[in-house]
Parts: structure tokens; sequence; C-alpha cells
């Protein structure tokens, strides 16, 4: 079971930059035709000059910026076979632009259990925090997830 | 893109125009972990899913939130959200078309914005919510 020692902690972070080929990737995917995602063309004469990022595109650039994290992640012994996505949070400041460089940070925020008819839930949330090469931050997701103790 | 919701008129109890996503294929699954670099084998793999006792492949949990970000996106503009957030309450299967919902629960002013607070939901064809949860949207005030 995670320890509670493990909150605060730094799980992983990494840095990237933002390709509109993965932008575009990410929006036909989800199958969204908005321009601004896929359309170059049109997103260099939309409101922020370049291609600009979907709102739930954080979990695919975390995924693709961030390393270090698995031996941590290990070690909050969570039940990887029940292992689930609870909640998901976004907080922005302003859209995610293509050819910008953003620096992650995950912590460990919160490890909390909670007990009833099916069991004992783990539950750990994780907050990653994006800064622009300015500094200033970009967004902030924070992310549940719940393993069921067997 | 021009963004749905009006700051002028925009009211308590309205409800966003509604998304209709789907039905969801393996193929979207396929596609969704390819280009989100989800590994997890539970949305691709029948015999992995069925493994772990499901029926089996189900839809990302992420990808049903990436439909509420469009619907909310075609709601406000794609500098329209200020935060939100979701649960993953019941699976999402192959085959579900899912309509992404959303009602208008408060909305303030501040600084240059009319801040609306909403509750926002996908459901299936038989009315079952699968995601529920809330977004503070930021509308330009006219």
């Amino acid at each position: 079971m995670p320890s509670k020692d493990m909150i605060g902690r730094v799980l992983s972070t990494g840095s990237a930059t933002v390709t509109a080929e993965h932008v575009a990737d990410f929006a036909r995917a989800l199958g969204d035709p908005n321009p601004l995602y896929v359309d170059a063309a049109a997103a260099g004469r939309g409101p922020f000059g370049t291609v600009v990022a979907p709102p739930t595109y954080p979990i695919a650039f975390m995924t693709q910026a961030m390393a270090g994290g698995m031996d941590t992640f290990l070690e909050l012994g969570l039940n990887f076979m029940t292992l689930v996505h609870g909640e998901q949070e976004f907080e922005y400041t302003r859209p995610i632009q293509a050819g910008e460089t953003l620096t992650l940070t995950g912590r460990i925020a919160d490890i909390y259990e909670k007990t009833g008819s099916s069991g004992t839930l783990d539950f750990v949330v994780l907050e990653t925090e994006a800064r622009d090469a300015a500094g200033e931050p970009v967004f902030f997701s924070r992310n549940t997830l719940i393993s069921r103790r067997t | 893109m021009i963004p749905r919701l009006d700051a002028r008129t925009v009211a308590v109890g309205q409800e966003l125009p509604p998304l209709v996503k789907g039905p969801i294929t393996r193929e979207d699954l396929k596609a969704y972990a390819a280009a989100s670099g989800d590994p997890n084998p539970m949305h691709i793999d029948d015999e992995f899913a069925r493994n772990a006792g499901h029926p089996g492949v189900f839809a990302h949990g992420m990808l049903s939130m990436g439909y509420l970000g469009q619907f909310l996106v075609e709601a406000a503009g794609v500098d329209g959200i200020r935060r939100w957030k979701t649960r993953f309450a019941k699976l999402t299967w192959p085959g579900d078309v899912i309509t992404c919902r959303g009602r208008v629960t408060a909305v303030r002013d501040e600084g240059g914005s009319r801040l609306v607070d909403c509750d926002i939901w996908t459901e299936n064809q038989q009315g079952e919510r699968k995601l529920v949860g809330s977004a503070v949207l930021a509308l330009p005030r006219a």
C-alpha cells in the first residue's frame, strides 16, 4: 500500500517542445475537427498565430515529456491490475501553443484510503505543473488514481 | 469557430449545445492509445481485458474527457476554459454513442471576463451517465 511519507515527493520532471504534428495527431484521435488544432495554415491566421492544443492534450504531452518517475511510481506499491483513473482536473492560464517549450514538474500531492463494502481502495493524487520558457504557469493537472487492494 | 455561448445572454439553467460522438469503435481506442501514448492493454487487447474480469476492452476515460473538451471549446472557444474536472463514474464501451451535455449553474463577473459555472457529463444511448464533472468557462464581456 502507498506510504503517506511519499506525499510531496517529486514524481517526475521533464521538458519538451510542443509540435503541431503531435497536437494534430491527438486532435484527430478525438475526432475533433477544430482547424486551430489540425490546420497549420488556418491556425496561423487565427487568434494565436499558430496551432493550439485541445484541452486534454496535456495528458499526451505529459506522457511524452516526463521521465524518471517509474521507480517512485513503483515504490507507491499500487495494484496495477485494479488501477483506474478516478478523477481528472485541469486548470489553464492560456492555450498551449505549437512551437513552445514547456517544463513539467509532477508531484505526489496526496495519498489516502477509503474502506467500503468492496474492500479498501488506495487513492493517489498526482499534480503536474507546466511552465513556459519565461517561467510563467501554462497549465495544471490533477490526476486521481485508485487501486483496490486484493 | 465562433463560440456558441454569448456572454450577454448566458443564464443559470441554460443548457450547452450537446455534442454527439461515436458509436465508439475498437479502432477509435487503438488510435487514441497511439496518439496519447497510453500503453495500457486494457483498452486494446480483449483477452487482457477479459482476464481482468471485464467483458472486453473499454474506452479510455480520457477519450471521453477529450470529447467533453471538444464540447466545452465549441461552447466557449479555445481560450474559454479556465478549469474543469471530471469523475470517471462508469465505464464506456465500444458501441456506445456518447452525448456530451452541460447546464449552467452560476454566472458571475471577474475583471474583463464573465465566468460561467457548469455541470457537465457524458451519457450513452441509454442515458447512463459515464463521466460527471464541472467546468468554469470564461467569456469575454462584450
